[in-house]
């Protein structure tokens, strides 16, 4: 499929690149001829799709329909592949392969081609051990799940993960998706996980039920609208934690209406040279439980590559919370905390704002921006292979977390200026498999407050998302 | 108890009684149960016998609060001590004590009607809340509810009584019936009063902490209005606990209040 990605860039030159390239393979370079695939005369008489037993054929049928509307030759290499993808995408098939062939047999027409899927369903039970990284942690999981047990791509997943700080997560959920234009899929699941936060001094025992509609407005706009009740065990760590901490300990039953807006432009997920993503949360606690709030939160990541393989990342991240009654109360696991590796380098984990004898006590606001210079390691050792997943990073994070409060009369921007933390700092991130980044900084704490726990020197950070 | 947590307590004990000293206790009114309500009456007694101030703050959280996750529990400057005996053992560190004039066999008696208090009327009042059907459904389930919302406090309730009733049956209480226990309740009443023995108090000089345990659950067992007022009916049989029970109440609390 090389070539046809080639050439959904319209781009001629890297094209015939290609071609020549493939060409070396074949024994005689004399009988190669190059066509322009754009203009040859097609259409898809036949599909076959081979491996099928359970699935359901009109699942099936949703995702090739477009296939037949293919005009020429190049159109059908696009759209077998865009069909590749969503059947894909269903979670039914191990593997697929896809043939492309001219169309023989009485009904052929002249131009006529068949296309012919092989895929290769899952079976009715798979399981797995597996590692995975969290927030600043190793995780192992356990998993078993059921793909496709009704033929339409229902899943019955069980999951069980331990983390390396304590973390220990299960989870059971069913999953549907649904046939139509927005993709939509229903997710429910019931969890329990068990968190602990050293930086708060705190322990926190989760139980819930989460229902998750997702569905795309437009090809990559994707939403997802869930309600989440879950009952939360909160005490404290050790009979030393602050007495602020203390008094927060107890259940508390939130129930809340969340809407997640996310549009991923990237063209990768770990070091992206060009494009965007925003997530957009709002959060509104209190359709029943003892815990109200609203929160909205964002996150917005830019890249540009100034150079080829100089990237310049732009991150902000802020959140606002406001209560909503005075019955309903807020409780320390709803605050938003900022400081460590993953957020404000050079600063503890939740190292920014308000401390109780040590312990990070959260406010209702916060915001924070990242600047980052992504380069190549000097002199490119390891070029082309090794090497690569390597790059050198220069930072500048700038943040803040209080309880703001923002006045009618009152300038945002002096808000948001007033009492700023910043740090800067250079290392090395590393890119490990295609879900993690790893960062080993040295970091300086540039301004920051007297109360903040600040974190001079390496820091070392692995995650997902980063600020 | 950790060597952390006596080596926090034995530094605690250089510093004086702070002035304020809170008191952490469910809420009266709607919340606290039996049990709990007796323990707290108990520590309160105690305090006010010691002569030391504090300020009562009732907390829909409290049980959760304690370090003990038992109420009730102080805080004393940076120290957070839980339940009447770690109290009493906080403030001899600092010097006072109602146990001076006691010889060590008497000490030793005292700790023992201490603990038949901690094994028969605590865990008879825990039955009658937790085990017996009609107060459970009438009483137990409501309070100890009421501060959650629903339905947290139906699964609040179940857990919490699962909790109590393992706990019961390792005591080998669970299996009681309640005439059983009622029985064990005369028995310790009995032998209460025969150490009292038409004394002021139990010990010739003064009050202790035992007087304080005593005064908590016998006086909530007899103002706590329940569906079974049995209990309450057997403790009117020792008028001499009543009259201790009285004498305490008139002395330290109805005084404090008058003030």
């Amino acid at each position: 499929m090389g070539t046809v990605h080639a050439k959904v860039e319209e781009n001629f030159t890297e094209a015939h690149s290609e071609i020549k390239s493939s060409a070396r393979e074949l024994p005689d370079k004399g009988q190669i001829k190059e066509i322009e695939i754009g203009g040859v005369k097609a259409r898809v008489d036949k599909i076959h799709i081979d491996g099928l037993s359970r699935t359901k054929n009109d699942i099936i049928e949703d995702c090739i329909r477009e296939l037949f509307k293919a005009k020429d030759f190049q159109d059908v290499l696009l759209k077998a592949h865009k069909a590749r993808v969503k059947l894909d995408e269903l979670g039914c098939f191990k593997n697929i392969s896809v043939f492309i062939d001219t169309s023989k047999g009485p009904k052929a027409t002249p131009d006529g081609l068949e296309v012919t899927f092989n895929v290769k369903e899952h079976k009715r039970i798979i399981g797995g051990v597996s590692t995975h990284v969290g927030n600043n942690e190793g995780v192992l999981q356990i998993g078993i799940k059921t793909p496709n047990i009704f033929g339409r791509g229902e899943r019955v997943q069980v999951e069980y993960s331990h983390g390396s700080k304590k973390t220990s997560n299960f989870n059971l959920a069913f999953i549907k998706p649904f046939r139509g234009k927005h993709r939509p899929t229903l997710t429910t699941s019931m969890f329990q996980s068990h968190m602990e936060f050293p930086s708060s001094a705190y322990k926190m025992l989760e139980k819930g039920v989460v229902f998750d509609l997702g569905f795309y407005s437009w090809s990559l706009l994707k939403h997802n609208i869930q309600w989440e009740g879950n009952i939360r065990d909160l005490s404290t760590l050790s009979r030393n934690a602050s007495f602020d901490v203390r008094k927060e300990s107890g259940l508390s039953l939130k129930s809340s209406l969340k809407h997640v807006l996310s549009l991923d432009l990237r063209d990768e997920i770990i070091f992206p040279t060009t494009g965007s993503l925003l997530q957009l949360t709002s959060e509104y606690a209190g359709v029943g439980g003892d815990v109200g709030f609203l929160k909205n939160d964002l996150y917005l990541q830019t890249n540009y590559s100034i150079l080829p393989d100089i990237v310049f990342q732009g991150c902000l991240m802020g959140g606002y919370m406001s209560g909503i009654s005075n019955d309903l109360k807020i409780s320390l696991a709803d605050m938003y905390f900022l400081g460590g590796p993953l957020s404000m380098r050079g600063f503890q984990m939740r190292g920014v704002g308000p401390h109780s004898d040590g312990d990070a006590l959260g406010s209702r606001a916060y915001w924070a921006g990242g600047l980052h210079l992504f380069t190549p390691l000097p002199f490119r050792p390891g070029r082309g292979g090794f090497g690569d997943l390597f790059r050198t990073h220069f930072f500048v994070n700038a943040g803040n977390v209080g309880d703001i409060e923002v006045k009618s009369g009152q300038n945002i921007l002096e808000i948001i200026r007033n009492n700023v933390r910043v740090s800067y700092g250079l290392g090395i991130a590393l890119r490990l498999g295609n879900m993690a980044r790893l960062e080993i900084n040295y970091c300086f704490p540039y301004i920051y407050d007297k109360c903040d726990q600040t974190h001079p020197g390496v820091q070392f950070g692995i995650g997902v998302q980063f600020l | 108890m950790t060597l952390v947590d006596k080596i926090s307590l034995e530094l605690g004990a250089q510093e004086p009684w702070p002035k304020d000293v809170k008191f952490f206790q469910p809420h009266e009114v709607e919340q606290v149960l039996l049990p709990d309500n007796a323990n707290c009456l108990a520590t309160q007694a105690f305090l006010k016998m010691c002569q030391l101030p504090y300020i009562v703050e009732p907390r829909p959280n409290a049980e959760a609060m304690s370090p003990t996750l038992k109420v009730p529990f102080i805080k004393a400057g940076r120290f957070v001590i839980a339940e009447l005996e770690g109290i009493v053992q906080f403030v001899n560190g600092k010097g006072i004590t109602l146990t001076e004039p006691l010889d060590s066999d008497q000490k030793s008696n005292m700790r023992a009607y201490m603990s038949l208090i901690h094994s028969v009327l605590e865990m008879a009042e825990l039955y009658i809340c937790w085990v017996d059907d009609e107060t459970y459904n009438e009483v137990t389930t409501a309070r100890n509810g009421s501060v959650y919302p629903w339905p947290l406090n139906h699964i609040q309730n179940r857990n919490k009584r699962s909790q109590v009733i393992k706990k019961l049956k390792t005591l080998g209480w669970y299996n009681k019936k309640l005439e059983d226990v009622y029985s064990e309740v005369e028995t310790c009443c009995e032998s209460l009063q025969t150490r009292l023995d038409g004394k002021r108090f139990f010990f010739e000089h003064g009050p202790t902490e035992l007087d304080a345990l005593v005064f908590g659950h016998l006086f909530t067992i007899l103002t706590t209005p329940l569906p079974r007022s049995d209990l309450a009916n057997i403790v009117r049989n020792y008028p001499s606990l009543i009259d201790l029970v009285k004498r305490i109440e008139k002395e330290y609390f109805k005084k404090a209040a008058q003030q």
